[in-house]
């Protein structure tokens, strides 16, 4: 199970005890860790980070730098309850409201908060563009899901986040391409045995704090059972030169046909494009797909290696 | 002159009525509640990492073990 703290901060009651009823569950000493930490009176006094102020000097790679390690500060959140809700079809301003709390209230978070606040943490690089990667991956017989911070600078691909696993989050900003920067998750995916199932790519992200735009988290999505390596390649490159183009979804009708060739950017295309087939209608792979993970796991128990 | 006005004029202020002294009083206590909240959740954090690790520090011996 995945909870959800909704009632924000501090926690209500009936939300604290739901965490620690579910770490009574699933911690082999059972409540015993409940008893050791709750009312104990010796508890690590945990300061709280500084977020990161820049001279205007500083090269914007190291601002990423200290931006990850804020964030790394804060911790990868293994206490089974995510401590801020996270709606994210809210308006931009709503989502760095949240995150300047985060900043304030300095607890562990997981993936999705990361996105959240390394967004809030960058909107004074204009120079920088950040766009969501989410992945969906398949590891034992389970999906499991995830979600970066993808950066571009200067024209080179990088990421900001934080993942249970060190490989799956920040990203310097060195690749030359986004299919770079994407195989490189993928194959970090493999080392830790999930295989990687489907991508989808924001587009960027306003700077503008107070901006009421919506995050655009799916501007296109990559199923890799239905796209050849090339097709996935080409897929990405697609979306890295939307963004460059800055072409939305926006509200007008798409440009008129005759001024768009077959394989210009865009997110309106029909349905035979790859990325807008139903991922769960028909699957047909074809004989240059990879075959399914079939391959049995080791039982830990259960043990699920989760990102 | 009428001795109410001077009475009135020295008595003590604060003005601030009785609510928002228990508001600030309220806001303390969720302060103070939300610091013992955060010293417990990264104690809890610390253990629940470190089960995770030992899990997947096991996990990664068994597939090596295995031959993966």
């Amino acid at each position: 199970p995945f909870f959800v703290n909704r009632g924000g901060l501090p926690v209500d009651e009936p939300t604290w005890e739901r965490m620690w009823r579910h770490v009574g569950r699933i911690h082999p000493e059972g409540d015993q860790v409940a008893q050791r930490i709750r009312g104990a009176a010796d508890l690590p006094k945990i300061p709280i980070p500084s977020v990161p102020v820049f001279q205007p000097s500083t090269p914007i790679p190291e601002r990423l730098e200290a931006v990850q390690r804020y964030i790394r500060e804060l911790q990868y959140n293994h206490t089974g309850t995510q401590f801020f809700e996270i709606k994210k079809s809210r308006p931009l301003t709503g989502l760095m409201d949240l995150a300047k709390e985060m900043t304030k209230e300095a607890l562990p978070i997981k993936c999705l908060e990361a996105v959240i606040l390394g967004i809030y943490l960058t909107n004074n690089m204009t120079t920088l563009d950040r766009f969501p990667i989410s992945f969906k991956t398949h590891f034992s017989g389970n999906y499991f899901r995830h979600i970066v911070l993808g950066v571009n600078f200067g024209g080179r691909y990088g990421a900001l986040g934080i993942s249970r696993r060190e490989e799956l989050m920040y990203k310097a900003p060195v690749f030359r391409t986004l299919s770079e920067l994407v195989f490189d998750f993928e194959e970090a995916y493999r080392r830790c045995w999930h295989t990687l199932k489907k991508v989808k790519l924001g587009h960027c992200v306003s700077h503008d704090p107070h901006s009421v735009e919506q995050i655009e988290w799916k501007h296109s999505v990559l199923d890799l059972d239905k796209l050849t390596r090339e097709d996935f390649r080409k897929e990405l490159e697609r979306h890295a030169r939307d963004m460059r183009l800055k072409i939305g979804k926006g509200t007008g009708p798409p440009s008129p046909t005759k001024d768009r060739k077959k394989d210009v950017s865009s997110p309106q295309r029909g349905q035979a494009s790859p990325h807008r087939r139903n991922s769960r209608g028909d699957r047909r792979p074809s004989g240059e797909k990879k075959p399914a993970d079939s391959k049995a796991m080791p039982d830990l128990n259960g043990y699920q290696i989760r990102v | 002159m009428d001795p109410g006005t001077g009475a009135r004029k020295e008595r003590p202020k604060p003005r601030e009525p009785a609510a928002r002294l228990e508001k600030v009083k309220q806001r303390s206590a969720q302060q103070e509640l939300k610091q013992r909240q955060r010293a417990e959740i990264y104690a809890l954090n610390r253990v629940m990492t470190e089960l995770e690790q030992q899990q997947f520090d096991s996990f990664c011996k068994q597939m090596q073990g295995s031959g993966e």
